[in-house]
Parts: C-alpha cells; sequence; structure tokens
C-alpha cells in the first residue's frame, strides 16, 4: 500500500504542488478584487518573486527561508513603487497598467544577462515539499478568513460595492488600495518562489499575459465572497486539464465548455456564500 | 435537476479518463514512454516525432526485442507546455513504471522533465532537442538530435569557403530560447572563422515588420545576412528583404528554424539562395534513406520532415539498445546506448562521452530554389 500511495504521490507531485501554488495565487488575486480592483499585474509579481528567489539560490546561495523572504519582499517594494501613479487608476485603466507592468518584466528578462535572457534559468534545485507549501497556503487561507471577518473586511467589502459611498463614510480609500496591491504582491512573490524552486526551470514567457488572465480566472471561477472561493477555483482549474488528458483533442474543447457552463449558472463563481462577521 | 446533469456532464470525461489511465499493457511486452506536442499550436513536430517512431516500431516488433517481446510505446501529450511535460514525465516514470522515456519535443520542455527522469534514474532520449545544455542536465540524459553547435559551423564553413563571405550582419528573435541559443552559436563560429560582423540586430519572435533593421543591414553592405529565428519570423525577414531589395548576390544563411518546408511556402521565391544546414535531407539518395521515404510516403501519404526522420533514427537506436541490455533495466540500457553504434538515414551515429551525437558527417548544406531546397552544390 505505501509503495502504491508512493508511486501516486510521485506521478502527481508536480500537480499536487500546482494546486497549492495556484491557491497562493489565486488569494493573492482575491485580495485585489475584494476591494473592487482589477490588477493583471499578478504575473508579473510571481515573475520577480520567482527570479529574485532563483538568482539568490543559484548565485548567492541564501538559506531558504531567507530567499523565501526576499521574494516577499521585492515584489512588495515593487508593488510600493507603481503604487503611488496607479492608484489613481481604476478598473480597466488600472488593468492596463498593470499589463504594462508585466511586459516590462518580460522584455527586462528577454534582455538581461543576469536573468539569462530568453534561455531563463535551469538547474534550480527542488527545496519545497508538501508540508511547506500547504503550510504556507493554509497559513494565508486563515490570515485572509480573519481579515473577511474582521472590521476591515467590511470596509473592503463596502469598497467593492460602492467606492465613493465607502469613501464618504470615512474607509481611507488610498491606503486600502496601496496596502491590498501589496499584500497581493508579496503573497504572488510567495508563490512564485515556490514554483520556481519546484519545478527546476523558469523562463521569461512564463509570467506574461496568460499567466495572469490565468490567475484572474481561478478567482472569478470560484467567486470573491469569501477567500475559500479562488482556492477551490485554482484547484479546478489545475486540476481539470490533467484529468481530461485522455481527451487529447478535444480536451480544450471539453475544459472550456466545462468553464462556460460554470460561468452561466454560477455568474459569481461558485462559492457565493459570504463569510461571518465578527466586530 | 440542473445540477444533476452538470455533475454527470463533469464526471463522464473523468470515468473514461480513468479508463483509458489504467488499461495495462502485457505482462510480457516492453513499454517505454513518450512526451510529445500531440495537440496545439506545435503539434506538427510531435506529429510527425510520433509517426517516425511508429515506423520504426512496426519494423522493429517484425522480429521484436529481447527475443520476440513487442516493443510498446504508450504516448503522453505535453501541448508545449512544461508542466504538462513534467507531468507527463512523472505518470510514465511513477505509474507505467517505463524503463526508458523518449522526447520531450522541445529544449524548454526538455529542461523541466529531463531532471526528473535523470534523479530516478531512467534515460530520457531527446530526439528534437537542439538547445546547449541538454544533456549537461544529468547522466540520464541523451538526445539524438545533432546540436546547432555542430550543424551551424558546417554551414558557414561551406558559405565561406564557395562564396568567399568576409562581412555579415547577423540577426536574431531574443525573446526566444531556441532563437537565443543558435545565435550564441553563429557568433562563437563567426568569430572562430574571422569572419567580420557589421551589425546585430535583434527582433521578437511575434514580429511581422523587419524593415528598420534590413534598411540599416542594407546600407551596410554585408556578404550575407545570418539569420537565428523560427520559421514563421525567418519568412518575414526574407519577404521583407526581398521588397526592400537586397542584392541578389547576398546569401540569407538560417539556424535550424529555416529547415522547413514552411519557409518555401510562406516566403516562396524571395527565399532563393538561401543556405540552412540540415542533419538530413528528403533527397539524400543512400539506400536507408530511400528506403525510409517510400515507406514514410507508403504509410502516412505524405513527406517526411527532418523530425520524423531523427525520431525513426532514435527508435532504432533505442530498440538495438534495449536488445543489447539483455533485460527492459534502465540501467543496463543506459550503459547499451552510451555503447551505441548505428548507421541511419542521417548517417552514422554514436553517442560522445556527453550523451550527445558524435558524428556530423551526415550534416548536408541546402539551398533554396524555386521555392524548395536542394543540396547546395
Amino acid at each position: 500500500m505505501s509503495a502504491a500511495l508512493d508511486s501516486f504521490f510521485f506521478s502527481y507531485q508536480a500537480l499536487i504542488f500546482a494546486v497549492g501554488v495556484n491557491g497562493l495565487l489565486a488569494l493573492s488575486m482575491y485580495t485585489v478584487l475584494a476591494i473592487g480592483q482589477l490588477s493583471l499585474g499578478q504575473a508579473a509579481f510571481m515573475g520577480i518573486g520567482a527570479y529574485v528567489s532563483t538568482l539568490l539560490t543559484l548565485d548567492a546561495g541564501w538559506p531558504f527561508w531567507a530567499v523565501l523572504m526576499a521574494a516577499m519582499a521585492v515584489p512588495a517594494l515593487a508593488a510600493l513603487v507603481i503604487g503611488g501613479p496607479t492608484l489613481k487608476l481604476t478598473g480597466v485603466y488600472l488593468a492596463l497598467a498593470t499589463i504594462g507592468l508585466g511586459e516590462i518584466l518580460r522584455i527586462f528578462c528577454n534582455a538581461s544577462e543576469l536573468t539569462g535572457g530568453a534561455l531563463g534559468l535551469s538547474g534550480i534545485p527542488n527545496k519545497t515539499s508538501f508540508g511547506l507549501i500547504y503550510g504556507i497556503l493554509a497559513l494565508a487561507l486563515l490570515g485572509a478568513v480573519l481579515v473577511a471577518r474582521s472590521k476591515l473586511g467590511r470596509a473592503m467589502e463596502a469598497m467593492r460595492e460602492d467606492e465613493v459611498a465607502a469613501g464618504v463614510m470615512g474607509v481611507n480609500l488610498p491606503a486600502m488600495k496601496l496596502g491590498a496591491l501589496v499584500v497581493s504582491a508579496m503573497l504572488a512573490g510567495l508563490a512564485g518562489a515556490l514554483n520556481a524552486h519546484a519545478n527546476s526551470f523558469i523562463g521569461p514567457n512564463d509570467y506574461g499575459f496568460d499567466q495572469a488572465v490565468t490567475i484572474l480566472s481561478f478567482a472569478l471561477l470560484g467567486g470573491i465572497g469569501s477567500p475559500f472561493g479562488p482556492v477551490l477555483g485554482a484547484v479546478i482549474l489545475t486540476v481539470l486539464p490533467e484529468l481530461l488528458t485522455a481527451l487529447h483533442d478535444f480536451k480544450l474543447v471539453v475544459n472550456g465548455f466545462i468553464i462556460v457552463v460554470a460561468v452561466l449558472f454560477m455568474p459569481r463563481g461558485l462559492l457565493v456564500w459570504r463569510i461571518g462577521r465578527i466586530g | 435537476m440542473r445540477k444533476t446533469t452538470l455533475a454527470a456532464l463533469a464526471l463522464l470525461p473523468l470515468a473514461t479518463a480513468g479508463a483509458i489511465w489504467t488499461a495495462p499493457a502485457k505482462a510480457e511486452d516492453v513499454t517505454i514512454g513518450a512526451i510529445e506536442i500531440l495537440t496545439g499550436p506545435n503539434s506538427r513536430y510531435g506529429v510527425a516525432i510520433k509517426n517516425g517512431f511508429d515506423l520504426a516500431l512496426d519494423e522493429v516488433n517484425k522480429t521484436g526485442v529481447l527475443g520476440g517481446k513487442k516493443l510498446v510505446i504508450q504516448y503522453e501529450d505535453s501541448a508545449g507546455n512544461k508542466d504538462q511535460a513534467v507531468n507527463a514525465a512523472r505518470k510514465l516514470i511513477g505509474i507505467s513504471k517505463v524503463p526508458l522515456l523518449l522526447g520531450p519535443t522541445l529544449s524548454n520542455e526538455m529542461f523541466a522533465a529531463g531532471p526528473v527522469a535523470n534523479e530516478q534514474k531512467i534515460p530520457i532520449v531527446g530526439t528534437s532537442t537542439t538547445a546547449n545544455g541538454i544533456t549537461a542536465i544529468g547522466p540520464y540524459v541523451f538526445r539524438t538530435s545533432l546540436p546547432e553547435a555542430d550543424v551551424i559551423p558546417v554551414t558557414l564553413k561551406t558559405a565561406q569557403a564557395k562564396f568567399g563571405i568576409k562581412k555579415v550582419a547577423v540577426m536574431y528573435a531574443n525573446d526566444d530560447a531556441f532563437s537565443k541559443s543558435g545565435y550564441d552559436v553563429f557568433k562563437a563560429t563567426l568569430e572562430k572563422l574571422g569572419i567580420q560582423t557589421l551589425t546585430t540586430e535583434t527582433f521578437g519572435t511575434k514580429d511581422s515588420d523587419f524593415s528598420a533593421q534590413l534598411t540599416k543591414i542594407k546600407s551596410l553592405n554585408p556578404d550575407a545576412v545570418v539569420v537565428s529565428a523560427l520559421v514563421e519570423p525567418a519568412s518575414g525577414i526574407l519577404l521583407d528583404a526581398r521588397s526592400l531589395g537586397f542584392d541578389e548576390k547576398v546569401r540569407f544563411i538560417g539556424g535550424n528554424g529555416f529547415n522547413s518546408p514552411k519557409l518555401g511556402d510562406i516566403a516562396g521565391e524571395a527565399a532563393d539562395g538561401t543556405m540552412v544546414g540540415s542533419p538530413w535531407f528528403i533527397g539524400k539518395d543512400d539506400p536507408a534513406n530511400t528506403k525510409f521515404v517510400a515507406a514514410y510516403r507508403a504509410k502516412y501519404k505524405d513527406d517526411p520532415d527532418q523530425f520524423a526522420a531523427q525520431a525513426y533514427d532514435t527508435l532504432h537506436i533505442v530498440a538495438n539498445a534495449i536488445d543489447k541490455a539483455g533485460a527492459a533495466d534502465p540501467e543496463k540500457i543506459k550503459t547499451a546506448l552510451q555503447a551505441a553504434k548505428y548507421t541511419g538515414v542521417m548517417g552514422p551515429f554514436s553517442f560522445t562521452e556527453n550523451r550527445d551525437p558524435a558524428d556530423a558527417s551526415g550534416v548536408v548544406v541546402l539551398e533554396m530554389k524555386g521555392g524548395k531546397f536542394q543540396i547546395l552544390k
């Protein structure tokens, strides 16, 4: 039995790790969407985290916990810097500006010697484990639930439903927006570092527009009523294509069909239930 | 009601998927795994490779391996995605317990899947991975495709000897691993041969307008333009160059990305005079190759390409190695592969100590004429 379990875990390890990492990315998207902002920069923050952590591991030989800290700090710093000018933007304009961020990162990584250019960086040692990834995911989820249940969560929900009204009621809009962007960048950077150290290879094209849209779709499919929705969306969208491999050419058709059906019948996401409040 | 239908819809494919996964091969067969791009935009490479494998498999199974056992290939689709390539490798090693892996199709996928196989001590043989550093992944990673580092010098040396090329302009796509690694080889070879580089221009793989770079290059009067790019931008460059009125004596010299019949299909006569080196050519008239081309045409009603040819040779090499190993044991197969000697449609073949192809004598230099490749004479 143990051997069978072993071979199951070995065979699906990449998938199991991807589910956890994508769950973190979905939570990172959730922190921005929860205050009614649409950012497509999550993939870029993830890329920054992945590259920073990889370079620190390969070239500087930092211990892994310090690498993870840096993978959170650097994207957070980037979010602080771009936060000022972009915070005045809302909706599609913020989305456009954050797409720009992703493109800048991709072009920089392609042109720079430091990041290995288009060849990317290979030979990254595997430092992650099942416990680490899911421990971090559980902590992030717990944090998100606690925030959602608090006064802060009430303010966030007010902002999402009507920003102007929330501002009039005394919610500090700029601080909330910047805070959400920074936290989401930290989560995405952490996910990037875990992803890089679970694979052995990263390249500039892993963190482009496609990845940004994928992360957005995790949150939208799951629903943003509570932090559990985006994580559920990430689980489904990560596992589904793998379950459907036997369908070959029809895989993407069926995959898309299931998503269309879900969105048609559940426009607010799969988990519409909202979280109870304290305080 | 609606919810039940939905659930049924969602479960249906899962049920079929489960049924197909668990179908076991017969115990007396030898099953090896292959990871190729079988769906999606790059599937033409993976399907050509699969055709090459299957054609050779028919021949191998007329006698069988290990004293009459049947050789079976279990295919997994990577769809050109490195994560799916890793999933496929883990599934083949962990569940199907294959003693050897073929593929994956792209170098990027090999950089992700190769370490998994290497760590589990399962030999993995790439048939189309030409980037630098593939076999440096580890001692269990082999490749049968000649790396660009072996093909490009032959092309440039031929160009220098035949056309007296002294100064060139270089162009490459800087956002694509394949094109970048080809450029690195071009650069090193040009230096070694003492050819002067007038300028180096870059572009993006998805670009469609190259007139800015080409106008600058034209003003510098190079003897030739050296380009490292995939076939789509390569065709665009040739078309733009023609419309800018490049002198016909200026030769375009390409890396392996140019080595596709699509170049002639897209660029037509604008591609005339373009030179490229190839480990294999459909018009090579040795008996092994004529037999292969005829068998391929009979089975698939289509012409084979370089990817099919490399795959065809690879399966014969692998089958021979399994035979020599005497058992479907990864360690023994690895030792047998290392010592493999085979003469196939690409010419004589053996591995170097670093598990790259040792012999570049099969390389032919091709030239475009009237939208078709022919051997440069």
